[in-house]
């Protein structure tokens, strides 16, 4: 119960007022659970220009676990599984680094960061990782090509 | 008790969230409240406040909750859900501050779905709904009756009110609680007619009616533009077809946005340009300043320095005639008369310090100078005396020998007296020559020295 009410609140504040780039709105009207995020690629990074689609679950023991955030939309990254289910590695989404006071724009926020700018420590995608570290350049053109490719703008 | 642990803890209740009370979290805020009031977990501000050993502030039941789900089995701490610190004890006493300031957040009475609009602090909800609000449903006080009523509707008469009424005009069956609405309002039956076409119709259709009726006369759309026409709604399409105001109404708007924006830029304009003048004034000043500084700084190294306050205070009246005449500011003022001053110390300093230099130039090449001078003096003496020596050899000489035929000593002669003066090879006749001759003793023309001079 006490979940939901966090969620409405959470929600109709970022629909009020959302975080440069991102907009928030539920899948599924009758579902508080599930929320649908388009988030602008960061200027200055290989995503500029591509929106990309997330998915946020939120459990129904939130805020006392961690939402799980995945993309939809494919993305060349390093922290983004390169698979069906774009899960991404956020280390303040793990179960023992999820904090009941984070709330889910600095979630997003967060997210966005990434994609700014990749920690390839963390990576999930090694190879991509590898080539974020030593050519990258080549990396640069790759991440464009798929932003261009899956994420353009409609 | 202030301090409790965990069990004792998830074994007492909150006071504040049992079901029977208003639920101080479905409130609408009317007002922004500050995030530090808000309860991290629920996000609302706090309810019943707990506090950890860290100092991190909790609603009552968050708090609960997060134990319940956080603790793990076998130990008697839990992590704080904003920091992390293990924990095993809860203190219920928080700063009343704290309190007062969640319970004085503005809050929408928790029945304004039934109409009630009142808008209290969140601490005066539960007595409000409790005992003042109109709108909240009692069970109604006759026992056989199941129904709820709005709490204003009983009024004082404490009777069931939900048995039906016939409506005289429009013999349709009406609770007794709604009667007076329904006569009032909602009777079909009830007719007016309308100002403008003269149509009758029901009066709850009065207002859907009047966004409608082709008959109501209404000011031409371009009206604002200095159209005069009034016209009824049915025939103003026609009248807008006719009418040049409204076909240069959008030109005009366009204008409007235009002449608004150049307006803003003039204003801006206005701005920069005030702040300019004053720079020029605070500029002018400024130089004026110096100028008289200048001036003032040459008569005063004429003038000696019991004269300098005078000449200081000339200064000041000057400059605040200045003053008058460009910038009101007397800061600016001040600021500028301060800088002008500073640049005269800094000049009189640099003056200092040239003078300086140059004194001890000249002291350091007039120094050399005597010394030169020195050196040949003494030289030209050294010269003078050796040359007063050889002159006073012979005479020296001449008075040896007349000593020594005066005193009768039988060694000295000329030829001793001669080898005296070219060696003392022989001792016993120099010794003797010496105790006889003592102060006259022979000098050699290349001796140099002081003793001679002693002579």
């Amino acid at each position: 119960m006490g979940s939901q009410k966090r969620i409405a609140k959470e929600l109709s504040e970022l629909v009020e007022s959302p975080p440069a780039g991102i907009s928030v709105e539920l899948a599924d009207e009758a579902n508080l659970y599930e929320w649908k995020v388009h988030m602008k690629g960061p200027e200055g990074s290989p995503y500029q220009g591509g929106v990309f689609l997330l998915k946020l679950s939120l459990p129904t023991a939130y805020p006392f676990k961690p939402p799980t955030v995945s993309f939809a939309t494919k993305i060349y990254h390093p922290n983004v599984t390169n698979d069906e289910k774009g899960s991404m590695c956020l280390g303040m989404l793990r179960a023992d680094e999820w904090k009941p006071s984070s709330k889910i724009s600095a979630v997003l926020q967060f997210a966005r960061q990434l994609l700014a700018e990749p920690m390839p420590d963390d990576a999930i995608e090694g190879r991509i990782a590898e080539q974020y570290r030593n050519d990258r350049q080549r990396y640069d053109e790759v991440a464009r090509e798929w932003t261009r490719k899956h994420a353009a703008h409609q | 008790m202030s301090t409790m642990d965990l069990q004792e803890f998830l074994a007492s209740e909150a006071t504040h969230d049992r079901d029977d009370l208003v639920d101080l979290r479905a409130l609408d805020f009317v007002s922004s409240y500050d995030s530090h009031l808000m309860c991290p977990i629920c996000h609302c501000p706090f309810v019943e406040p707990v506090r950890l050993q860290c100092d991190h502030v909790f609603c009552y039941k968050c708090l609960q909750s997060a134990i319940t789900i956080f603790r793990s089995a076998d130990t008697d701490e839990f992590p704080c859900p904003s920091c992390r610190t293990p924990t095993s004890r809860v203190s219920t006493s928080v700063p009343r501050l704290l309190i007062n300031m969640c319970d004085e957040i503005q809050v929408q009475c928790p029945l304004q779905a039934e109409g009630c609009a009142e808008v209290l602090p969140r601490g005066h909800v539960q007595s409000h709904v409790d005992k003042y609000c109109g709108y909240r449903l009692v069970p109604c006080p006759d026992d056989s009756c199941e129904k709820t009523i709005r709490k204003k509707d009983l009024q004082s008469e404490e009777r069931c009110l939900h048995g039906y009424f016939r409506c005289s005009r429009c013999e349709e069956d009406v609770m007794e609680k709604d009667y007076e609405e329904h006569d009032e309002e909602l009777c079909p039956s009830l007719e007016t007619s309308c100002v403008d076409c003269g149509t009758t119709l029901p009066q709850r259709e009065l207002k859907k009616h009047v966004d409608t009726c082709p008959d109501v006369v209404s000011p031409c759309s371009a009206s604002k533009y200095g159209c005069p026409v009034k016209i009824r709604r049915a025939d103003s399409a026609i009248h807008e077809q006719i009418c040049p105001l409204v076909s240069m109404g959008p030109y005009f708007e366009a204008q409007n946005t235009r002449l608004n924006s150049l307006e803003l830029t003039m204003r801006h304009l206005q701005q920069r340009n005030e702040i300019f003048e004053d720079g020029m004034a605070n500029i002018r000043t400024t130089l004026l300043e110096s100028a008289r500084a200048g001036r003032g700084s040459n008569r005063r190294r004429s003038l000696t320095e019991d004269d300098m306050n005078p000449t200081r205070s000339e200064d000041d009246e000057s400059a605040e005639r200045s003053s008058n005449v460009f910038s009101s500011n007397a800061t600016t003022y001040l600021l500028s008369l301060h800088e002008s001053l500073r640049e005269e110390v800094n000049q009189v300093s640099h003056a200092l310090t040239d003078l300086d230099a140059r004194a001890s130039m000249t002291i350091m090449n007039e120094c050399l100078r005597i010394k030169e001078d020195m050196a040949h003096t003494n030289a030209a003496v050294n010269s003078v005396r050796l040359q007063v020596q050889w002159l006073m050899n012979p005479r020296l000489h001449n008075g040896a020998r007349t000593g020594g035929i005066r005193s009768n000593t039988a060694t000295p002669g000329n030829e001793t007296a001669r080898s005296q003066l070219t060696s003392t090879s022989a001792p016993g006749s120099s010794s003797a020559a010496g105790s006889s001759l003592g102060p006259l003793r022979p000098r050699r023309p290349s001796d140099s020295g002081r003793e001679g001079t002693k002579l």
